[in-house]
C-alpha cells in the first residue's frame, strides 16, 4: 500500500512539473519577446489549461501530507530554501499572469510580465534543487530532524537547478510550436530548437558533477537506475530536437514533457528503498515504509481517494479535450 | 525573536490574508450561481451581464487567493513539521481529501468556466460553475474537520508518541466542527452579500449607467446579506456550549472546569501557562459586537419596496461603510478560535513548542518578512483591482467578452 501511494505522489508531482512545466516555459519565454502582441499570444495558449495544472502541485503536496506524514515535515521544512524559493516563484507566476491584462497600460503589463519571468525561473529553480538535494543526501540526525540548511548549497544542486531552467524553457517553447497558430508557431519552433541544445548541455553538466559528488554516489542506492534514467533523459531530448527538426511537434512535446517527469523517477528509483538518505548518520535513513501514514490512513485515503482518480483525470481530460488544437482569433481571451 | 513565536507570527498573519480571500469567494460563487443560474433559465441578458461582472471580481479574488492558499498548505511542513510527524497520521487526511476531492477539481471546473464563454454549450458552462461552487463547499468542509480536530483532538490512539487514526467518523461528528462550519458558510454568504450591495449601491450613488441593472444586484445583495446575518448568529452562538464542554479553558473561562483541565496538563506535560493570550476573548467581545450591528441589515429589507432604499439614499451610504464590517468580524472570530487554542497546537496533545520545525529564527524571520510582504502585496493589490473593477461598471468585463472584438488593445483606462 506504501508503494502504491508513493508511486501516486510521484505520478502527481511529475505531472505538475510537465503541466506546471510548460506555464513556466512560456513564463520565461515572455523575457525574449518584445512585441506585446506576442507575449499576450504566448500567454493565452496556456489560459485555458493554467489553473487546472498548478492543481496537480497542491494535490502532490495533499498527498504528501496525508500518505507521508513525517516525510513532509522533513521534507520541506529540511529544504527551506529550496522550497521557498520555489513556492515564491509559483505565487508569482500564478498572481502575474492572471493580473498582467487587467491594467491597460502595455507598460504595467509588461511590468507584470517580468514578475511572470522571475516567477517562472525561480519556481524551477527550486523543484530542481530540491529534487537534487534528495539525490545528494540530509545531513538527518538520530533524533529524525534535518540539521542545517548549508547542506543544500553545492554545486550539483546549483547544477541541478539550472539544468530544470533549461528543460522547462526547451518544454515551454515546444508546447508554443505545437499551440500558437500555425504563423507564429515557427518563430516559437526555432526558439525551442535553440534551447534543446542549451537543455542537453545543462543536464549534462548536471550529470557530470553529479556523478563527480562523492555525496551523491554514496546516496544512490541503485546505482543503475542513477545511470538509466539520466541517459534516458538525454535520448528523450535528441528526440525532440529531431522531431522538431522534421516538423513534428507533437512528438517533440511528447519527448521534452518525459524529460520533465523522468528527474522525478530518477530521484524515486535511485533512492529506493529509501526516500531521505542520511550522510551523517546511516540508521537515520528514512525509507518509504517508515515515512508513510500508519495503516488506517492509508486505507481510508485509499477509499476515499482512489475511487475519484478517474473524475479528477476525467476532468482534466475533458479540459484539454474542449481547449485542443491550435489557438486562433476565435479563442476566448482573458489574460 | 525566537522561531517559535515567529512561526507563530507567519501563521497568524498568512492564515487572515488568506481567509479574507476565502470568505469573498465562498460568498460570491454563491451568489454567481444564482445569476447564471437564473441566466440559463429565463435567458434575460441583464443576468448574463451580472454574472459577467461579478464573475471578473470573483475570478480576480480567487486566483489571488489561490496565491496565500498555496502558502498555507506548504506552511505545515515548513514550519511546523512536528504537526506532521506527531499527528499527521490522522490531521494529514483531512487536508489530503481536501486537495484532492476539492481544490485539484474546484481549479481545474474554474479554468473552463473562464475560458468556456463563447466556446462551451451553456448548460455545460453553467454545470462547471455549479462544480466550482459545490467544491468550494467541499473544500471548506475538509479544512474545518482538520481545523475542528485541531481544537478537539478525537478518534485517535497514541502508541509510541505517534497518533494514529483509529474511528475517521469521529472527526466527521466533532462537536467542534458542525455549527463552526455553519457559521463560517454564512459569514462567507454574509461577506458575498454585503460586496454586493456595497458596490451596487457605490454604482447608485453616482448614479451611473446601468441603473437597473445594479439595482438588482443591490436587491439579491441586500436580501443574502440579511439572511445570512442571522445565519451567522445563530450557528455563532450554538456553538458555545460545545466549544465550551470540550475547550474549557478557551474564551478566558476560569470555571472549574478549566481549571481541572488546567490541572491534569500540568500533570502530564509539566507546569506551564496554560490560560490562552487574553487577545482571544478581546477579539471574540468584538466580532459580537459587529455582528449584533450588522444584525441592523434587517432593517434595511422593507426600504426595497418601491425603491425607497435608492430614492432616501443615506442607506446606500450605510451599505457603503459597512462593507469593512464583516471583514474585521471574519479575523476577530479567527482570532478567537485560534489564539483561543494556545498553547496548543493540538488541544490538549501537542504544545506549539513541540510542533514548530527546528528551523533557526533567521530563517524563518526571513520567510515570515517575505511571504508577510508578498501576501499583504496580494491582498492590497487584490483590493484595488477589485475596487477599480467594480467601478469601472458592467459595460465590458474582460470576463466573458465575445471573441474578435479588439476593445482590449484600447490604451486609455475607461473609468466609468
Amino acid at each position: 500500500m506504501e508503494l502504491t501511494w508513493y508511486v501516486l505522489l510521484g505520478l502527481f508531482f511529475g505531472t505538475y512539473l510537465v503541466l506546471g512545466g510548460y506555464d513556466y516555459g512560456v513564463g520565461l519565454s515572455l523575457a525574449r519577446n518584445g512585441d506585446p502582441g506576442r507575449r499576450r499570444a504566448a500567454l493565452n495558449a496556456v489560459g485555458p489549461f493554467f489553473l487546472g495544472n498548478e492543481v496537480w502541485l497542491v494535490a502532490a503536496v495533499g498527498i504528501l501530507f496525508g500518505a507521508f506524514p513525517v516525510l513532509e515535515g522533513e521534507l520541506l521544512s529540511g529544504f527551506y530554501p529550496a522550497v521557498l524559493g520555489a513556492l515564491a516563484g509559483v505565487i508569482l507566476v500564478t498572481a502575474g499572469v492572471q493580473l498582467r491584462s487587467r491594467p491597460s497600460h502595455e507598460r504595467v503589463r509588461a511590468r507584470w510580465d517580468r514578475v511572470v519571468v522571475v516567477g517562472s525561473a525561480l519556481a524551477a529553480l527550486g523543484w530542481g534543487a530540491l529534487l537534487a538535494g534528495l539525490l545528494q543526501g540530509v545531513p538527518r540526525d538520530a533524533d529524525g530532524h534535518v540539521v542545517g540548511l548549508t547542506h543544500l548549497v553545492t554545486p550539483f544542486a546549483a547544477a541541478a537547478g539550472l539544468a530544470m531552467v533549461a528543460l522547462v524553457a526547451a518544454h515551454g517553447a515546444t508546447f508554443l510550436t505545437l499551440r500558437l497558430p500555425a504563423a507564429d508557431a515557427d518563430r516559437a519552433g526555432r526558439l525551442a530548437r535553440r534551447l534543446l541544445p542549451v537543455a542537453l548541455a545543462a543536464v549534462g553538466v548536471a550529470t557530470v558533477v553529479g556523478l563527480l559528488s562523492e555525496r551523491v554516489r554514496a546516496t544512490a542506492q541503485q546505482p543503475l537506475a542513477g545511470v538509466l534514467l539520466p541517459a534516458l533523459l538525454v535520448t528523450a531530448l535528441l528526440v525532440a530536437r529531431a522531431a522538431l527538426a522534421r516538423g513534428r511537434p507533437g512528438v517533440a512535446f511528447t519527448a521534452t514533457a518525459a524529460t520533465l517527469a523522468l528527474p522525478v523517477a530518477l530521484v524515486g528509483a535511485t533512492l529506493w528503498p529509501y526516500v531521505l538518505v542520511s550522510t551523517t548518520d546511516p540508521s537515520a535513513s528514512l525509507t518509504v515504509a517508515d515515512a508513510a501514514a500508519s495503516t488506517p490512513t492509508l486505507r481510508l485515503l485509499g477509499w476515499l481517494a482512489l475511487p475519484l482518480m478517474p473524475a479528477l483525470l476525467g476532468f482534466q481530460l475533458m479540459c484539454w479535450w474542449v481547449f485542443r488544437g491550435r489557438t486562433d482569433g476565435r479563442a476566448p481571451v482573458y489574460w | 525573536m525566537d522561531t517559535l513565536l515567529l512561526a507563530r507570527l507567519q501563521f497568524a498573519t498568512t492564515t487572515s490574508i488568506h481567509f479574507l480571500f476565502v470568505i469573498v469567494t465562498l460568498g460570491l460563487v454563491t451568489l454567481l450561481v444564482g445569476l447564471q443560474t437564473a441566466w440559463v433559465i429565463t435567458g434575460n441578458p441583464k443576468y448574463e451581464r451580472l454574472t459577467r461582472f461579478w464573475g471578473q471580481l470573483y475570478v480576480i479574488n480567487y486566483v489571488l487567493g489561490i496565491a496565500t492558499g498555496i502558502v498555507m498548505e506548504f506552511q505545515f511542513g515548513l514550519n511546523w513539521s512536528g504537526l506532521s510527524r506527531y499527528v499527521g497520521n490522522v490531521f494529514g487526511a483531512p487536508l489530503a481529501i481536501e486537495t484532492l476531492v476539492a481544490f485539484f477539481l474546484e481549479s481545474t471546473f474554474l479554468g473552463m468556466w473562464i475560458f468556456g464563454w463563447h466556446r462551451l454549450r451553456r448548460g455545460v458552462h453553467l454545470a462547471l460553475l455549479w462544480g466550482v461552487a459545490l467544491t468550494a463547499y467541499a473544500s471548506a468542509f475538509w479544512i474545518l474537520v482538520a481545523n475542528a480536530w485541531l481544537q478537539n483532538p478525537v478518534g485517535y490512539e497514541v502508541r509510541d508518541g505517534v497518533a494514529h487514526l483509529t474511528d475517521f467518523s469521529a472527526l466527521l461528528t466533532n462537536p467542534t466542527l458542525g455549527m463552526a462550519f455553519g457559521h463560517v458558510v454564512s459569514a462567507a454568504l454574509l461577506v458575498g452579500g454585503v460586496l454586493m450591495a456595497a458596490v451596487s449601491a457605490g454604482h447608485l450613488i453616482r448614479r451611473t449607467t446601468d441603473h437597473a441593472l445594479h439595482r438588482t444586484a443591490l436587491r439579491i445583495g441586500l436580501v443574502t446579506a440579511a439572511l445570512s446575518i442571522t445565519l451567522v448568529q445563530g450557528f455563532g452562538f450554538a456553538q458555545f456550549a460545545p466549544v465550551g464542554s470540550v475547550q474549557p479553558t478557551k474564551f478566558g473561562g476560569g470555571g472549574d472546569e478549566a481549571q481541572a483541565m488546567i490541572a491534569e496538563w500540568t500533570a502530564r506535560f509539566g507546569p506551564g501557562d496554560y490560560t490562552p493570550p487574553v487577545l482571544a476573548s478581546a477579539g471574540l467581545g468584538f466580532m459580537i459586537m459587529i455582528g449584533f450591528t450588522l444584525g441592523a441589515l434587517w432593517l434595511l429589507v422593507p426600504l426595497l419596496w418601491r425603491d425607497w432604499i435608492i430614492r432616501l439614499r443615506f442607506p446606500l451610504w450605510l451599505l457603503l461603510l459597512a462593507l469593512p464590517l464583516p471583514f474585521v468580524a471574519a479575523i476577530l472570530g479567527w482570532i478567537a478560535r485560534e489564539v483561543g487554542r494556545q498553547p496548543w497546537v493540538a488541544y490538549g496533545l501537542l504544545p506549539v513548542d513541540q510542533a514548530v520545525s527546528p528551523v533557526g529564527a533567521p530563517a524563518m524571520l526571513t520567510s515570515l518578512i517575505g511571504f508577510s510582504l508578498l501576501l499583504g502585496t496580494l491582498a492590497v493589490t487584490n483590493w484595488v483591482l477589485i475596487a477599480r473593477h467594480a467601478a469601472r461598471g458592467a459595460q465590458d468585463p474582460a470576463l466573458g467578452r465575445p471573441p474578435g472584438q479588439p476593445l482590449d488593445l484600447r490604451t486609455e483606462p475607461t473609468f466609468a
